[in-house]
């Protein structure tokens, strides 16, 4: 049986199952649970989780994590962490090369156990590129890629040979990927522009978020002590603290919004900015109205974000805007930019308060707006939270991504490249 | 027997000694009537040509630049080789009896074909990294050192071509004795030990 003949799945295991059943699909990824560095993690996690649901057989193939399996089957997802390399390695990019080695090693030793029957390798970044396009070929499995976020974005543009070859490596897998998958329109024209690629080469399918992680019931009352005195609203901000993330532009707002509320700002989150934050607040006689509180735990983040009174995005770049998601989810009012991904989420006046990006004044207008008026910010929050409900949902986005991997398999059934 | 040669230089790209070594080496086999194909690399001649002496090359060129180190290029480079490996092995129905990869670049191509299409290889020696760079162990050489290691331990032969080169390898890599195979190419029976080394590998329970 050829296992692109998808009629012959369903009547190889006799007939009583979908054409799905054997859906068998290999995701390479540089961090998964518990290692996370930054959103593919739990990208991921949530990803395969709903995948499997679906009857397709999702196995992860990730970096090792101090205390972590080797192999095991995470919500019926087969997760294989290999060897990161650890011996001293000249530069990040360097290490990851040399890290892909390996996982291209294991992958192709798991792969071969199945004689090759993969259906799709499913690549999330330029990370594993190297890894993708070798197996690719090797085996000649259709490649899918998920470009989650872009170096010319990342960086404002290509400045050092380190960032071009990051480009380029980003182009490379671009163009070996059968179909890409972008998680927002703004993202899918910047890799269609960056990399040259027609329109009909990337499918939108958007990041998700758990409505039922923000539903815990818990003592609010105590909770909120920790951050805020009872009378102070408390502003939340979520992200690392670096310039693309605007938060300058949030500190700079502060007295604006404090001449009308009291307020409390939390900024949690870490980055290079940090200390220029804290002497800018100091500066203005202003540290008490304000909480680093660095990382914190995925639970305490969570019933943070259900006790604040406004969630602000201020972002400059942002290719999807999870932390927007996140606050909806919780039902917290949420003041976002008008930028990149955020403004595809976010509809203005409707689930959310939009604002213009880098503008102190815009934000401090935005976020007095919901403080100063409960009915409004309950009007946006519920609708945000629908949002979020329905079209934000991982089951949903696990479906649609089931659908692009059978197209992708009809497409490569009708050619002629195939293993012989 | 039908052998893929892996080697970063080939004339015309001539950077050392090695390339004029494997050049006589594929011609020598071809004589032997081995089907021999040649994968290397060369910066803007690519592609398929067969020359008067019988040789089947496969050039290919970078897909990804700039690079910041040898490393990252070779590495990028590995997946082309593995592309062109496959295309051959899919081309002649799977019977590819053997790769033969000179020095470290195309150490994880190699080890890649074994494990995912139960192709052996062996690894043949012309110079190692402690050897090249004084001892040095900079980031970047161990890295080197590393895909060295790594294509003595997955290599079914590892193939030398003195008794000194035998030492270096068993001090800097603890490589054991009966792994190692010494082929001379000054002596008189130089391609018949060569094609005695590969026999052995494939009359060798595979691993």
């Amino acid at each position: 049986m050829d296992r692109w003949d998808l009629s012959g799945v369903s009547e190889a295991i006799g007939g009583t199952c979908q054409l799905n059943r054997h859906l068998r699909v290999v995701m390479l990824s540089w961090e998964f649970p518990p290692r996370t560095v930054g959103g593919i993690a739990a990208h991921l996690f949530n990803l395969s989780r709903e995948l499997v649901k679906l009857g397709v057989e999702t196995h992860i193939v990730t970096c090792d994590f101090p205390g972590a399996s080797e192999s095991e089957v995470v919500n019926g997802a087969h997760v294989l962490r290999v060897d990161s390399y650890k011996t001293p390695s000249p530069d990040f990019a360097t290490w990851d090369s040399l890290m892909n080695v390996n996982m291209q090693k294991e992958a192709a030793a798991l792969i071969g156990s199945y004689s090759g029957k993969v259906d799709i390798i499913h690549a999330h970044d330029w990370l594993v590129a190297n890894a993708a396009v070798g197996l690719k070929h090797v085996f000649r499995i259709p490649l899918a890629t998920t470009i989650h976020s872009a170096e010319i974005g990342r960086r404002n543009g290509l400045h050092t040979d380190y960032e071009r070859m990051i480009h380029q490596t980003e182009n490379w897998l671009a163009h070996e990927s059968w179909r890409i998958v972008c998680c927002s329109q703004y993202m899918s024209a910047q890799v269609r522009w960056a990399f040259g690629l027609p329109e009909d080469r990337v499918r939108i399918i958007p990041n998700g978020v758990d409505v039922s992680a923000y539903e815990n019931e818990f003592d609010r009352a105590e909770f909120r002590k920790r951050f805020a005195l009872p009378e102070e609203k408390i502003v939340l901000f979520v992200g690392r603290l670096v310039y693309e993330k605007g938060v300058q532009f949030l500190v700079s707002a502060m007295p604006k919004i404090l001449s009308r509320v009291n307020a409390k700002f939390v900024l949690v989150g870490d980055g290079g900015m940090r200390d220029s934050l804290m002497r800018q607040v100091a500066n203005m006689r202003l540290a008490h109205r304000i909480m680093f509180t660095g990382f914190l735990d995925e639970n305490i983040l969570r019933k943070l974000y259900q006790i604040a009174d406004v969630c602000v995005v201020p972002s400059l770049y942002e290719p999807f805007g999870i932390t927007a998601l996140e606050a909806m989810a919780a039902k917290t009012p949420l003041v976002a930019s008008n930028t990149g991904g955020l403004s595809e989420i976010v509809e203005h006046d409707f689930s959310g308060t939009k604002v213009f990006p880098g503008n102190p004044d815009s934000i401090a207008w935005g976020v007095t707006r919901v403080l100063l008026d409960p009915g409004y910010a309950n009007w946006i929050k519920l609708n945000a939270y629908q949002r979020a409900f329905r079209v934000y949902d991982w089951a949903k986005i696990a479906k649609e991504t089931k659908e692009f991997y059978e197209q992708i398999l009809k497409e490569y059934g009708g050619g002629s490249w195939k293993p012989t | 027997m039908r052998v893929i040669i892996f080697t970063w230089e080939f004339p015309p790209r001539i950077t050392g000694q090695l390339a004029y070594y494997v050049n006589r080496l594929a011609a020598e086999l071809v004589k032997k009537n081995v089907d021999v194909y040649v994968v290397t690399y060369n910066d803007s001649w690519i592609g398929f040509h067969q020359g008067a002496d019988g040789i089947k090359a496969y050039r290919i060129s970078d897909k990804v630049r700039p690079h910041i180190n040898v490393l990252t290029w070779m590495l990028s480079l590995n997946q082309e080789a593995e592309r062109v490996a496959a295309d051959i092995y899919y081309l002649v129905k799977h019977e590819v009896d053997l790769i033969d990869v000179h020095d470290w670049h195309f150490v994880p191509a190699a080890v890649t074909l074994k494990r995912a299409l139960k192709i052996p290889f062996v690894f043949s020696i012309d110079s190692i990294e402690p050897h090249r760079s004084q001892n040095s162990d900079t980031p970047l050489s161990s890295s080197i050192r590393s895909m060295e290691s790594l294509g003595m331990s997955e290599a079914a032969r590892i193939l030398v071509k003195s008794e000194w080169m035998k030492q270096e390898l068993k001090r800097h890599y603890n490589t054991s004795d009966n792994m190692i195979e010494i082929v001379s190419p000054d002596a008189e029976s130089w391609i018949d030990g060569i094609l005695a080394a590969y026999r052995k590998r494939l009359e060798a329970p595979a691993n």
